[in-house]
């Protein structure tokens, strides 16, 4: 196990090249900026960029590290449908990586953000910062237990497979071709076409972040953050609260709607009593590792 | 370059593929789409790509598995597939996680206890093919051979339909054609063109007319190419569909229609076409069974007013897109489920077809084009065929089972789920657990479904990425084929199919003095499959191509950008207008255009102002039941509350979120009222694929429940166990919808059902549902009085 | 206008729960007890000189739970290290300068205990300064936390330092009450605080409480002035967390303890003991919806 955490150390070294808080580099030539465009006029809904994603990298249940947001606008018969499919944004100002208090989260030279797993103590202090809740904590239990646990996890715009001359899963994945992805700061491709041609927005424009996810026919109503908490229908308002009531997270401050606060507010502190033992066996085995490997 | 064999296949093959010169369009390729995959964290080597086929859906779009350490961890569409161009859907994105399922079936299971109990003992392979094959044996020769029944359901039969030609019975049950799928379209288009399936060329159209189709849920290689013509050649986007399913959410204009009234739409506007001199009758005058003049004269009674009474479409819309349509040129039509399952489903579909007929869409770039593909060979020697006289319907089975119409002795049942995914569900049940009726139920399927609990002997099935396959489907403008190599070992005792077939053919004819042997003498999956390819006209040299490349022929690159195929720097281009050369496939080389005609159900005629029609529709991330369990779709979609229009609502005082009754002729179900703007006002709307009572853990939402039956090397999945959160898992609402058959096409009037809405009683909890078979059987009997 | 209606979603943790909440009054009472017992010892006010054993022991104790909360609910626990090791350390993150107040100040702390112990005035005063600044810094930085989230609107302001710091001075002070109010019931006679004295706090505590309610007031001029946050506002208010923000924060721990304490009952005994215990309990609230109401709306984005 030590073995391997030195490897992905050093590879991580290698290959990304990681200064914590390298400036953005948009349009700076002679330098990569990875960006995405997501094109909703050709977004279908269908969810495939989802799936891909959570397959790619086996994300367990109830986290995501990217999903589509969907609403229905206007009076029948004059009813449209808007998706929007939403990712980490690999800010080129990252809050995110300002506040995480052990720089195992950094902004790569090329663009994008990114965890050093190894690092990560599982403080959340960067989930609570991303405005875009890009983030979550990797659950401890999951399919495959040799994958980073309990630490925070979130799209890394695949640089696994793009430093390899790939694709993201998702783009590749995306049926609707909505997903266009590539190089900011090479004028011939395809990304850094689009965004010049196409009016682009990005999400929450005033905190100063510099998105590299740009939408074309972005909807302002489905990307303001109130609104999708505002009109939401009876069906999701309960599925919202089955997740909060089944999902196991460790000590999570979850409020159910529609029941009292201080129940919940007990109901974390005894999910958080109740997380010690598999944190001790942590413990344990780290010791483990220490003296025995 | 050296890789794609257009040009050689080209010389093998009728069906050519020309490049044109389009300069300019090709960009340089940044990055790849595809064709490799890695561990997330430990990238050192590739994984191991094996070709991979979804059988999910009829489109079957080739892919690839992508194994490590001896498990496929990936599955996805491969970038040189010309229809697929390296997309998968959710669906087939996620079908891979059915091999390692943890409440997957793994050895055979006969069942001990009374039937539907539950309860089951492993058995070997060899007891259990010695007792299918006694069982068989004993009912071919005691009761004759057609008391074998055969219910089919898969889009590839995987030799059942050969097994049942072996021992020469007749009684097949096709479920899906022509029962409870789209049959209604099949035959129309059987009838017209000749053919069973079209390609809409939505890449290239610039106006799309679309009844009641959910292309981009449901027809995801179209899908992708609807979206190119979006933004590509800025094509308009009309909808017809009762409730605003995906697609309609994204069209130019989403139209609302009263069920089962698209025929008289598109007839309309057939009709305003013809009178305003738009018709093409040049092509019709050529090309069909029709003068244009008599088409016209026969058309004149479909006015627009007269459709608009009955479908609430305004008589001036008609008018407007018939003309925009007519003028647009190319234009095409597409239509599915949503006229077909009607009565008179077919007259519908032949009015849709009607529109690009007489607009002289047909086969052209952009226009309705004729299916494009190999027909894939069966393996010889062949037993004869038994006809299909006595092919079955799948929704009159369980009634005429139990008016003693079938003496039924052994049931096979493939890859079909009719206790669950058939009208009157309940009657399916009823009849399938009565041991009288039917006295033995062999089911093959890798899971413990809803028909599978019924069973009397499961047989453990492999699942798609451990399946030898090979198959084409018209989804592009050229043909092409697919195959599948395992990409792993097959879980615990699981068997295909066909092995087992042949396994139970050796056992009643263990020294070929039947003749029946003869029929099963391919060694394995892998050598039917190679059999099967070198026997397909086209194939024959292509079984190594197919089998390291996944796709025959190679067209050329797919560029990731623009998603053309590009052959020496050129855009390869498809044929058009082959029927120039050798006609149609009907019987006089011509469109055989059926006389227009539309008939209005007489239920929906005398419909009430607090009656509804109930529609029941597909969803993006499950098919009906092959997906159920597989986790990151259920985690999509997993409830269905009924849709019903606000306004509506409203006035019937019921809120949103609120438990309300739909009661139908027959029974009623207790579900949650959603509220939308997105539903016609006289219709409600509920999604099918969920409300499981089987399947396991992530199907029913239950992570605390465990299989029934014992299991070998049962695996516990640790995200299943501590993080699946949901826990509303829908109702099914096939319990409620009472058969009702169009007699022309024998297809279910899946979206005829009149039903009405009251607000739950007091002790109702959701997910209730209470039927009266005896009810079911009622109105079967009207209808086959009628029929 | 043209109806929106979000039909599908998916959901996100409220990422800081209850154990942050503890944590961040635990600081704050600890803080607040520790300026108390500082008065005798570092500033020289000689009366309260008798109390600053009890103060700081009280404060000591707080802080000691904190490490316990802090650690156990990281993902990884045993990494807590990392937050101090040279090559992890970042300076731009709160939480990096955090573990080392919350480190710093307990040792300078019991330093100062054991100088007072020893009755020795000048080291009693010169780790006094130090503990002091470290306190008012240890609380201090769970407002910088709050702060520096310029996405959660909620927490997003400049005043969230400040509130915390009144918060922690007004909660240490009630809690520190409450515990003299025991000791005085257990120890003998001689060793116990006068009452006036305990009086006299409470008007500090009355002080501290008018700038809180100030604070909370430019606060809800901010929100309350009509575009999104206002919304927030109302549904942080008056829907989910009703309870923490409005009764607890507000009407039980500053409104009710503030009427005690400008009126006659405040020459009461218990009138006193009530308002203490209101107003710990009270910053209590403020702590649950300060951390878990600034995230709760944003897990449906
Ligand atoms: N995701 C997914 N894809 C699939 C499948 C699946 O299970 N899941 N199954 C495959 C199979 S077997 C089939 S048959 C096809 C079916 O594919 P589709 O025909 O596209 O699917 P359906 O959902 O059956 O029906 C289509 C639409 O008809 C609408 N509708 C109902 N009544 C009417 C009406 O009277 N008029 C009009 N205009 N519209 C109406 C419904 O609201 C629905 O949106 O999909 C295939 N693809
Ligand atoms: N209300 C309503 N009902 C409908 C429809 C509707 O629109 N509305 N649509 C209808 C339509 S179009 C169709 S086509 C039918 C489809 O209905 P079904 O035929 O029931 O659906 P499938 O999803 O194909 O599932 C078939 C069975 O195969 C099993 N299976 C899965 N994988 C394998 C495998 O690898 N091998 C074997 N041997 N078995 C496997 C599954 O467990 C399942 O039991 O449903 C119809 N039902
Ligand atoms: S979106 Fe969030 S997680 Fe991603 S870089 Fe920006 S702040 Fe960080
Ligand atoms: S959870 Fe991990 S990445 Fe996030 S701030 Fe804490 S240590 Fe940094
Ligand atoms: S870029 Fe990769 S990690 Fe990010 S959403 Fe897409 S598939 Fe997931
Ligand atoms: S895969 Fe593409 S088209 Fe489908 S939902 Fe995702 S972004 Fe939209
Ligand atoms: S559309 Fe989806 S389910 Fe159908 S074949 Fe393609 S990938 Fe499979
Ligand atoms: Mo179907």
């Amino acid at each position: 196990m030590t073995e391997s955490r030195n490897d992905e150390e050093s590879t991580a070294k290698k290959h990304h090249n990681y200064g914590i808080q390298t400036p953005g580099t948009k349009g700076i030539a002679g330098t990569k900026r990875y960006a995405m465009a997501i094109d909703l006029r050709k977004c279908i809904g269908c969810m495939s960029c989802v799936v891909a994603c959570k397959s790619e990298f086996g994300t367990p249940l109830g986290v995501w590290r990217t999903w589509v947001k969907v609403a229905d606008k206007g009076h029948y018969p004059n009813t449209q449908r808007v998706f929007m499919p939403r990712l980490c944004n690999h800010c080129d100002y990252p809050i995110c990586v300002r506040n995480c208090p052990t720089q195992a989260t950094f902004k790569h030279k090329d663009g994008f953000v990114l965890q050093r797993y190894n690092r990560c103590i599982g403080c959340r202090t960067c989930v609570v910062a991303c405005p875009y809740n890009a983030r979550h904590l990797v659950p401890a239990k999951r399919t495959d237990k040799n994958l980073p646990h309990s630490v925070v996890d979130k799209c890394t715009f695949c640089i696994h497979r793009v430093k390899r001359g790939m694709l993201p899963a998702c783009v590749q994945a995306c049926v609707g071709g909505a997903r266009i992805f590539g190089d900011l700061n090479d004028p011939d491709s395809e990304v850094a076409k689009l965004v010049s041609k196409e009016p682009v927005t990005v999400l929450k424009p005033e905190l100063g972040t510099s998105p590299s996810v740009f939408y074309i026919g972005g909807d302002w109503e489905i990307m303001d953050e109130p609104h999708s908490y505002e009109n939401r229908t009876s069906q999701l308002k309960e599925e919202f609260n089955d997740f909060k009531r089944n999902h196991e997270g460790d000590a999570f401050g979850d409020i159910v709607e529609g029941e009292s606060t201080m129940y919940h507010v007990s109901k974390n502190m005894k999910d958080f009593i109740a997380s010690i033992p598999h944190k001790a066996s942590d413990v344990i085995d780290a010791f483990k590792r220490l003296l025995f490997k | 370059m050296t890789d794609f064999d257009r040009r050689e296949f080209m010389k093998l093959s009728a069906a050519a593929a020309v490049a044109a010169s389009c300069p300019g369009l090709v960009t340089a390729m940044e990055l790849e789409l595809g064709g490799k995959d890695f561990h997330q964290i430990r990238t050192f080597h590739a994984r191991d790509r094996k070709p991979y086929l979804c059988t999910m859906c009829p489109y079957f779009d080739g892919g690839f598995t992508y194994a490590e350490g001896g498990e496929v961890l990936k599955a996805e569409g491969n970038p040189h597939h010309i229809a697929s161009r390296g997309k998968f859907c959710a669906k087939g994105l996620a079908s891979f996680f059915g091999a390692s399922d943890p409440d997957r079936i793994l050895t055979p299971l006969k069942r001990v206890g009374a039937r539907g109990d539950g309860q089951w003992q492993q058995i070997s392979w060899d007891e259990a093919i010695a007792e299918v094959a006694g069982r068989v044996q004993a009912a071919m020769d005691n009761s004759g051979r057609d008391s074998v029944y055969l219910n089919e359901g898969a889009f590839k039969d995987g030799g059942s339909v050969r097994f049942m030609d072996t021992i020469g019975s007749r009684s097949v049950i096709r479920s899906r054609f022509p029962s409870i799928s789209n049959a209604a379209k099949q035959a129309a288009l059987e009838k017209i063109l000749g053919v069973d399936f079209t390609y809409p060329d939505l890449e290239h159209t610039k106006y799309v007319l679309n009844f009641g189709a959910n292309i981009m849920e449901t027809a995801l290689p179209l899908a992708q190419r609807l979206t190119d013509g979006i933004v590509n050649n800025r094509l308009k986007l009309v909808t017809f569909d009762v409730r605003l399913s995906n697609t309609a959410g994204r069209s130019d204009e989403w139209i609302p229609v009263f069920p089962g009234s698209d025929g008289i739409v598109a007839l309309a506007m057939a009709n305003v076409i013809m009178q305003n001199g738009l018709a093409d009758t040049k092509f019709i005058n050529r090309w069909t069974n029709y003068s244009s003049n008599k088409l016209a004269r026969h058309l004149s009674k479909f006015t627009p007013v007269m459709a608009e009474q009955a479908s609430g479409v305004m008589a001036a819309d008609i008018q407007r897109i018939a003309i925009e349509f007519a003028k647009t040129k190319p234009a095409t039509v597409f239509s599915q489920n949503g006229v077909s399952y009607h009565q008179g489903g077919i007259d519908g579909e032949a009015a849709c077809l009607l529109l690009s007929i007489i607009t002289g869409n047909i086969d052209n770039e952009g226009g309705h084009c004729l299916p494009r593909r190999f027909d894939i060979a069966a393996l010889q020697p062949r037993p004869k065929k038994t006809g299909s006289a006595a092919r079955q319907l799948n929704h009159t089975f369980p009634f005429e089972v139990k008016d003693g119409k079938h003496k039924v002795q052994v049931l096979f049942n493939h890859m079909s789920n009719p206790a669950y995914s058939s009208p009157a569900s309940s009657v399916w049940r009823e009849v399938l657990k009565d041991e009288q009726l039917v006295p033995y139920i062999v089911d093959f399927t890798p899971f413990m479904s809803e028909t599978s609990e019924l069973a009397d002997i499961i047989l453990p099935d492999v699942v798609g990425i451990e399946r030898d396959d090979v198959a084409s489907s018209p989804t592009a403008l050229l043909p092409w084929a697919t195959m599948t190599v395992p990409g792993v070992k097959v879980r615990g005792q699981a068997q295909d199919v066909r092995m087992t077939f042949k396994h139970i053919v050796e056992a009643i004819d263990a020294d070929g003095k039947r003749g029946m042997k003869k029929y099963w003498a391919f060694t394995s999956a892998k050598d039917w499959v190679k059999q099967e390819v070198e026997g397909t006209k086209g194939l024959e040299q292509s079984y190594k191509k197919l089998k390291s490349k996944g796709v025959f022929p190679n067209y050329g690159k797919i560029d990731p950008d623009t998603r053309q195929i590009i052959d020496e720097g050129k855009p390869v281009k498809g044929e058009y207008a082959t029927f120039k050369k050798s006609g149609f496939a009907t019987a006089s080389g011509k469109i055989e255009i059926l006389p227009p005609a539309w008939t209005i159900n007489p239920r929906h005629a005398a419909i009430k102002p607090d009656e509804f029609v109930l529609s029941t529709f597909k969803v993006a991330y499950q098919t009906l039941s092959l997906t159920s369990n597989l986790k990151y779709l259920a985690e999509l979609w997993h409830a269905n509350p009924l849709w019903i229009n606000k306004q509506t609502a409203r006035r019937l005082g019921i809120r949103d979120g609120e438990l309300v009754r739909v009661i139908s002729d027959v029974g009623y179900m207790v579900t949650k009222a959603w509220l939308t703007q997105g539903i016609h006002p006289q219709v409600l709307g509920i999604s099918t694929s969920v409300g499981r009572t089987s399947y396991g853990r992530v199907a029913q939402a239950d992570p605390e429940m465990r299989s029934s039956f014992p299991q070998q090397g049962q695996q516990e999945d640790e995200d299943i166990n501590h993080n699946l959160w949901w826990r509303d898992s829908g109702t099914n609402p096939n319990d409620i919808i009472p058969v009702s058959i169009d007699p022309a096409s024998g297809v279910q009037a899946w979206n005829d059902t009149v039903v009405t809405i009251a607000p739950a009683e007091a002790d109702d909890t959701y997910g209730d549902i209470k039927v009266d078979n005896a009810k079911h059987f009622a109105i079967y009997k009207k209808m086959m009085g009628l029929a | 206008m043209n109806e929106s209606v979000i039909t599908y979603n998916v959901f996100h943790h409220v990422a800081w729960g209850t154990p942050i909440s503890i944590y961040f009054w635990l600081v704050g009472a600890s803080a607040g007890s520790f300026v108390i017992s500082s008065f005798g010892w570092v500033f020289g006010i000689k009366r309260y000189k008798p109390l600053a054993l009890t103060a700081s022991l009280q404060a000591i104790i707080l802080l000691m739970i904190v490490p316990v909360l802090l650690i156990w609910d990281l993902g990884k626990p045993v990494r807590f290290i990392y937050l101090m090791l040279p090559g992890y350390w970042h300076s731009t993150g709160p939480m990096a300068w955090g573990s080392l107040l919350i480190f710093s100040y307990p040792v300078s702390m019991i330093v100062y205990t054991y100088f007072v112990l020893k009755n020795n005035l000048f080291w009693a005063k010169a780790f006094g300064i130090v503990a002091i600044v470290l306190a008012l810094s240890t609380h201090w930085y769970t407002g910088v936390v709050m702060e520096l989230n310029p996405g959660r609107y909620m927490n997003h302001t400049a005043l969230a330092p400040i509130l915390f710091l009144t918060g922690a001075f007004i909660s240490g002070i009630g809690l520190l009450i409450l515990i003299l109010w025991v000791q005085n019931m257990i120890v003998d006679v001689k060793k116990r605080i006068e009452w006036p004295l305990i009086e006299e706090m409470a008007q500090y505590m009355m002080y501290g409480i008018v700038f809180d309610c100030f604070l909370l007031f430019l606060e809800f001029m901010q929100t309350l002035y009509g575009n999104r946050s206002e919304m927030i506002s109302h549904e942080l208010l008056l829907g989910v967390f009703r309870f923490p923000y409005l009764w607890l924060e507000i009407i039980l721990g500053l409104l009710i303890p503030l009427f005690i304490l400008v009126s006659p009952l405040k020459k009461q005994k218990y009138g006193v003991i009530l308002a203490s215990f209101l107003v710990a309990i009270g910053v209590y609230g403020m702590r649950v919806w300060w951390v878990m109401g600034g995230q709760y709306m944003q897990t449906f984005y």
